[in-house]
């Protein structure tokens, strides 16, 4: 086993952590405020990925400096889909949000496979070339740019919710919804700032995602979602450190678990690879702290 | 100050309020009594725009308020103590208690109004770091009307503030209501504690199955025959 190598996927899986993270932060958010469960948050990641793409294709700016032009206009489009699908169906039962929001995977895939065809799309980052050389170890500057990125939009998300009258408001609606109403708390405006701050996440993760070097297509939403859905599980409903932790965790086993699954099977004289076996390790995590703690590692009984 | 009349209010199809209709003057303490599930609650929530009523008015101040939703009625000045504190239990008691001062009209006053509530329960001062959901009960209906008083309001309804309390608890509940009388505070009381509420209050409004069916002054309805009866045992 070489530790240089083995460094090098440890970030990898902090890179592919953040990503998770960012998508279970919005996820937890809307949750908590709305009580939703937004199943196509993913295809948010996907339409931010995209508006990324069509910015740069015709600005050709520093990609990173697009990465708040998209989530402002995912932010945007998320007021629309709250205020237009979820508001109207809100306390009608939990199968129509399900139904509904299964819908919207169905509706935005379909439009983006419509209107830009299903090619996987990709833009150059002007780092791509650069490597950081930390001794023997090689780390590539976009994935360092994206882990302080996302460290940075933790640590304001964080603030915004502690030390701001705004973000005050938010944490009440989710803890008591009638009672912020009666704080005098316009509770219907922070469903939809729960769900433009969610999107805005899902924007930043997809167009991170997209400058880092991943293709985009409409399909590629899918399963970051649900690994963001583990991430939640995993951490515990409503969370944030738990989403954090669990981010971390998931991004790095499924990357470095095949990794020593590969050097544990050449010490027999096999050579064989198993990045393949991501999502199974990612999944068989989450059914393990199912078992042993069905309501997440940080989560609380009874919710 | 407060106008209510010919109010009607269902929960999905099942009428629960017929035809309410009272009034409550600036500086009373008005209470409302009634057997469980008579329709209490039900009234001062769609007073607090929780509930929307089916038909009738409510005029606070000489505005229509029942078209307004919840939060607005608050920057009218009306607050609602609920029935069961509703407080964020995974808040502190310093952060429920800047909550309870979100409305604009409330918000510049932030200091002063903790000032007031720390004075009336200092206690809540001692405690202010403590979780909320970590306090016991009565600390907590404590907690729920310092919140309520945060937002200056000009009328207070308080639905139940004695219920689960010990008995001395319950008398320090209807101490501070007397105080807040003494500065000015119209308060509208729910209470199924007939006793110390008929005592405090100036006028009370009795409830049956979503009507009024009574009205009077406190002293003279604890000697009503009806009352003695009903809700008395005797
Ligand atoms: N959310 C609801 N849906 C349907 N019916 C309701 C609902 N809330 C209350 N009711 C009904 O409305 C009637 C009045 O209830 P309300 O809570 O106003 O009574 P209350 O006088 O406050 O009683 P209590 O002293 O027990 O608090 C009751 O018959 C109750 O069953
Ligand atoms: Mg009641």
């Amino acid at each position: 086993m070489d530790i240089g190598v083995l460094i090098q996927i440890l970030v990898w899986g902090i890179y592919a952590g953040c990503i998770y993270i960012l998508l279970a932060i919005g996820l937890n958010l809307i949750f908590g405020v709305m009580k939703v469960v937004n199943f196509a948050h993913g295809e948010l990641l996907m339409l931010g990925a995209y508006a990324a793409f069509w910015i740069y294709t015709f600005s050709s700016i520093n990609p990173y400096l697009i990465v708040p032009l998209s989530m402002l206009l995912i932010a945007i489009l998320g007021i629309f889909i709250e205020r237009l699908c979820f508001r109207p169906i809100m306390g009608t039962g939990k199968l129509n949000e399900i139904f509904l929001s299964l819908g919207l995977i169905y509706l935005f895939q379909n439009l983006v496979a419509f209107l830009w065809s299903t090619n996987s799309r990709y833009i150059r980052s002007p780092y791509g070339e650069v490597v950081v050389h930390i001794g023997a170890i090689k780390l590539p500057l976009d994935y360092l740019i994206i882990i302080i990125v996302t460290i940075v939009f933790l640590i304001a998300f964080q603030l915004f919710m502690k030390k701001t009258t705004t973000g005050r408001a938010m944490r009440a609606t989710s803890q008591n919804r009638e009672a912020a109403a009666l704080m005098g708390i316009n509770v219907e405006r922070m469903d939809m700032l729960s769900f433009a701050l969610g999107s805005a996440l899902a924007a930043a993760a997809g167009s991170l995602w997209l400058i880092s070097g991943q293709m985009a297509n409409p399909y590629m939403g899918a399963i970051p979602a649900i690994k963001a859905f583990a991430v939640v599980i995993i951490g515990g409903l409503g969370s944030i450190p738990g989403a954090i932790i669990a981010g971390m965790t998931l991004g790095i086993a499924e990357n470095v678990v095949p990794y020593f699954m590969q050097a544990l099977v050449a010490v027999f004289g096999y050579e064989m690879s198993f990045t393949g076996w991501k999502d199974t390790i990612a999944f068989l995590i989450l059914i393990i702290v199912l078992i042993l703690r069905p309501t997440g590692i940080f989560g609380e009984r009874g919710e | 100050m407060l106008e209510i009349r010919g109010l009607n209010v269902s929960y999905e199809r099942v009428q629960v309020l017929w035809d309410i209709s009272f009034n409550i003057e600036a500086g009373e303490v008005v209470t409302l009594l009634g057997s469980n599930g008579a329709g209490k609650s039900t009234t001062v929530k769609t007073i607090q725009g929780l509930l929307k009523s089916g038909s009738g008015s409510i005029r606070f101040m000489n505005r229509s308020i029942d078209e307004l939703p919840a939060y607005k009625i608050v920057e009218e000045g009306v607050a609602l103590v609920p029935e069961g504190r509703e407080i964020f239990p995974k808040m502190s008691v310093l952060e429920n208690l800047i909550l309870g001062a979100y409305a604009s009209r409330a918000r510049d006053l932030l200091k002063d109004s903790l000032e007031w509530v720390f004075n009336l329960y200092p206690k809540l001062e001692e405690r202010k770091e403590q979780l909320a959901g970590t306090m016991s009960g009565g600390e907590q209906q404590m907690l729920a009307i310092a919140r309520a008083l945060m937002s200056k309001p000009k009328l207070l309804m308080l639905d139940e503030p004695s219920l689960g309390l010990a008995p001395v608890i319950v008398l320090q509940v209807f101490d501070i209501i007397k105080k807040l009388k003494e500065e000015g505070v119209t308060v509208l009381l729910v209470e199924q504690n007939i006793h110390h509420a008929l005592e405090i209050s100036d006028r009370a409004y009795i409830m049956e199955k979503g009507r009024i069916i009574l009205e009077g002054k406190g002293s003279d309805l604890i000697n009503n025959h009806y009352v003695r009866e009903a809700y008395l045992g005797m």
